[in-house]
C-alpha cells in the first residue's frame, strides 16, 4: 500500500506508551499496545496532532536530508511564505533569500505570481461550479486527507485546482532549464515547508500523480543554519546567483491562501482540525445552507502555524501583518505576467480525488453487517470511560478492533480485571522506560 | 425480495433545533463504517436529514427507521403531527410554511421534499391531517453516477 505512506515515524525505543498521542489523534488511528505506539495507516491523515503532544520525541516527521539534495545539478529553494514570517521584524524576505542562497540553493523562486494565479483559478473555478455547495479548499493536504477518510461523501466538493507551490514548481522548471539550457529533470524545484504534511504530500503524493516539486525540507531543519547566514555579512556564496521569479515576494491574501475577494457571506475561513470536523460534520448534515467555499487549514493561523515552523505563532503573525502592510501596490509587470500566464496555463488536478478509507472494505456488504452487529453487542458490555487501558482510545474503537479482529475484547480491564498486573508490569515506575 | 441485513429505528425529538440532525449524522456515521459507496451515501443523508428536519419542524415527534438490504437503503420517517392539506403543493419548490424563526436559521426554503425526491429512487408519502405523516424513501446502492 505504497499510497499509504505517511509523514511519520514512531520510533519504538524512544516510546513510552503515554497513550498522549492515542488520545490526541483526531481520526482515532492510534493505538497502543505493551507500552509501544502504532498507527492504522488507513485512517491516518498525517496532521501532527500525535507529533505535537509526543513528550519523549519519539514520533518524528520524515523529511529529506539537507545532503540529499545534492544529487541534483541545479536546486531552486521554493519557500512557502510562511518562511518570511519566522525571522525578526527588521529581517526582510530578500536577506531570507540570500541566506537560502548561502545555504546552496542555486536560485530561490518568488512565487507571489503563482499564488495569484491559483488565487484567480479558485475564483474562477468557484463562479461555474453548479453544486453541490460548498467547495473545499484544497491546497492543506491535512484536509484533503481528511475529507478522503471521513468524508467520503464530500470527496466531490474538493476543489481540483492544483496548490499554488505545485504550479511554481512547473513554472521554475521550464524558466531555468531554458535560461540555463537544462533539461528539466536537472532541476529541483525543493520546497521549504512548514508542515510534514506538505513534505509527504510531495514525497509521496497520496494521489498517484507526483508533484512538480522534487523534494522537501522544514523550516525547522534549517532555520538555525539560516539564522547564522542572516547575521552574518554576505561571503560571496550568493554572488552571482540569480534570484529570480517575477517580481514580488508578498501579495495579498495570507500565506498559501485565504480569498479576500470572495464575498464574506459565501465564504468561510475555518481554521484548526476540531472547528473544521464541527463545520464538515454540519455540512454533511445539509445543515449549513448559503456557504460557496471553505477555506480550510488543518493548523491555528494556517500555514504559519504549520508543526515544522519555529516561530510563536503570535509574533510570527505580527510579524506576517507587517510584511503584508509594507508591500506595495503590484507592478504592471506582476498584472502583465498573471494575465499572460493565466491564459496560457492549465491549473486542474491532474489526478482525481477518491475516498481513501479501505479500513475493513475487504469483505462484502453482508460481512461488514455482520462486523458491525458484532461490534454494537461488543460494546454494550464495555464500560464507555474511553479510559484507553485497551490500547484503544474509546470504547466504541476497541468494540470496532475487537469485532475486525484486529484485538481481543478481553483486553478491557472491566472484562479482564488481571490485565491491570500486566499493565502493572509494562508501566512499572512511571513509564515504560521509567526507573 | 431482497433479503433484510440490518434495521435500525430512532425517536425524533420534535423543537428541538440544538439536536436536530443528530439521527441522520448517527445514520451517516453507520453507513460509512459500513463502506456504502460515497454517492448513494450522500443520497441517503440528505433525505434522511430532510425528512428529520421536517418532522422536527412541524411535527415534534416521530421515529425514522432504515432498512438495509444488499442492493438498496430504505427510509421510514413516520410522524404523529399536523399532516399535510395539499400533498402536491407540499411538493413545490419553494412552498413553505416555516415561521419567521425557522427561516433564521436557514431553514423554510421549501426544498426539503423537492430535495428528498431527487435524492431517492423511489418516494412515497402517507399523510392525513389531525393524525400524522409517513415519508418512505429508497436509495439503490449501485452507483448513480
Ligand atoms: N412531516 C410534516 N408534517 C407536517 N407538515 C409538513 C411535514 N413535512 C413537510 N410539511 C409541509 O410541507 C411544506 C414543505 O416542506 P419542505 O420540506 O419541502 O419545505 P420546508 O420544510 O418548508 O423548507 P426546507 O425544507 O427548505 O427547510 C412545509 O413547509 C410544511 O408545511
Ligand atoms: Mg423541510
Amino acid at each position: 500500500m505504497s499510497e499509504l505512506t505517511h509523514g511519520f515515524r514512531i520510533i519504538p525505543e524512544d516510546c513510552t506508551g503515554c497513550m498522549s498521542c492515542m488520545r490526541a489523534c483526531p481520526t482515532h488511528a492510534i493505538r497502543v499496545k505493551r507500552g509501544g505506539a502504532t498507527v492504522i495507516p488507513e485512517l491516518c491523515i498525517d496532521c501532527g496532532s500525535c507529533l505535537g503532544v509526543c513528550a519523549t520525541g519519539a514520533i518524528t516527521a520524515t523529511t529529506i536530508t539537507f545532503a540529499e539534495l545534492d544529487r541534483f545539478k541545479y536546486k531552486v529553494a521554493v519557500a512557502s511564505p510562511a518562511l518570511f514570517t519566522q525571522f525578526g521584524m527588521k529581517d526582510t524576505p530578500a536577506q531570507v533569500g540570500q541566506a537560502l542562497l548561502a545555504l546552496g540553493f542555486d536560485a530561490v523562486w518568488k512565487y507571489a505570481v503563482d499564488i495569484e494565479l491559483i488565487d484567480r483559478a479558485i475564483r474562477d473555478y468557484v463562479q461555474k461550479w453548479p453544486g453541490p455547495f460548498p467547495l473545499i479548499s484544497n491546497s492543506c493536504p491535512v484536509v484533503v486527507r481528511l475529507v478522503q477518510v471521513i468524508y467520503p461523501t464530500m470527496v466531490g466538493q474538493l476543489i481540483r485546482i492544483e496548490a499554488p507551490r505545485e504550479i511554481a514548481g512547473r513554472e521554475l522548471k521550464r524558466h531555468y532549464s531554458q535560461m540555463m539550457g537544462l533539461t528539466p529533470e536537472d532541476i529541483a524545484a525543493i520546497y521549504i515547508a512548514p508542515c510534514q504534511a506538505k513534505t509527504i504530500s510531495i514525497l509521496h503524493p497520496a494521489e498517484g500523480a507526483g508533484s512538480h516539486l522534487d523534494g522537501a525540507v522544514s523550516i525547522s531543519q534549517i532555520y538555525n543554519d539560516l539564522l547564522a547566514r542572516m547575521r552574518k555579512a554576505p561571503d560571496g556564496a550568493s554572488a552571482g546567483k540569480p534570484e529570480a521569479g517575477a517580481g514580488e515576494w508578498f501579495i495579498s491574501g495570507s500565506p498559501e491562501g485565504e480569498f479576500p475577494s470572495l464575498s464574506r457571506e459565501h465564504y468561510l475561513p475555518l481554521q484548526g482540525l476540531s472547528d473544521i470536523i464541527k463545520v464538515l460534520n454540519d455540512v454533511e448534515k445539509g445543515k449549513i445552507r448559503n456557504v460557496e467555499f471553505l477555506e480550510c487549514h488543518a493548523c491555528q493561523g494556517a500555514c504559519i502555524g504549520g508543526n515544522l515552523t519555529v516561530e510563536n505563532l503570535y509574533i510570527a503573525r505580527s510579524k506576517y501583518l507587517r510584511l503584508v502592510a509594507a508591500r506595495t501596490d503590484p507592478s504592471p509587470e506582476f498584472l502583465g505576467e498573471v494575465d499572460r500566464r493565466f491564459a496560457e496555463e492549465d491549473f486542474a488536478l491532474r489526478a482525481p480525488l477518491k475516498p481513501r478509507n479501505t479500513e475493513g472494505k475487504d469483505v462484502d456488504l453482508r460481512q461488514r453487517v455482520e462486523r458491525k452487529k458484532k461490534a454494537s453487542e461488543y460494546l454494550k458490555a464495555l464500560p464507555l470511560l474511553n479510559c484507553g487501558l485497551c490500547g484503544a482510545p474509546t470504547c466504541r474503537s476497541h468494540a470496532d478492533d475487537a469485532a475486525m479482529g484486529r484485538d481481543d475484547i478481553r483486553e478491557c480491564v472491566f472484562l479482564s480485571p488481571d490485565r491491570i498486573d500486566v499493565l502493572r508490569d509494562v508501566y512499572r515506575r512511571g513509564g515504560r522506560h521509567g526507573g | 425480495m431482497p433479503a433484510e441485513l440490518m434495521r435500525e429505528s430512532y425517536p425524533i425529538q420534535g423543537g428541538d433545533f440544538d439536536t436536530a440532525g443528530e439521527i441522520s449524522g448517527e445514520l451517516k456515521t453507520i453507513l460509512r463504517d459500513l463502506g456504502i459507496e460515497a454517492g448513494s451515501l450522500r443520497r441517503i443523508v440528505v433525505v434522511a436529514f430532510e425528512a428529520e428536519m421536517n418532522v422536527v419542524m412541524y411535527a415534534r415527534r416521530g421515529t425514522l427507521t432504515f432498512i438495509l438490504t444488499d442492493d438498496a437503503v430504505d427510509l421510514e420517517i413516520r410522524d404523529d403531527g399536523p399532516g399535510i392539506p395539499d400533498l402536491e403543493l407540499a411538493f413545490q419548490e419553494g412552498y413553505s410554511t416555516a415561521s419567521d424563526e425557522m427561516r433564521e436559521l436557514g431553514f423554510g426554503f421549501g426544498m426539503g421534499l423537492p430535495n428528498m425526491r431527487k435524492n431517492s429512487d423511489d418516494l412515497r408519502v402517507e399523510t392525513e391531517v389531525g393524525k400524522g405523516t409517513t415519508v418512505f424513501a429508497r436509495i439503490r446502492l449501485d452507483a448513480h453516477e
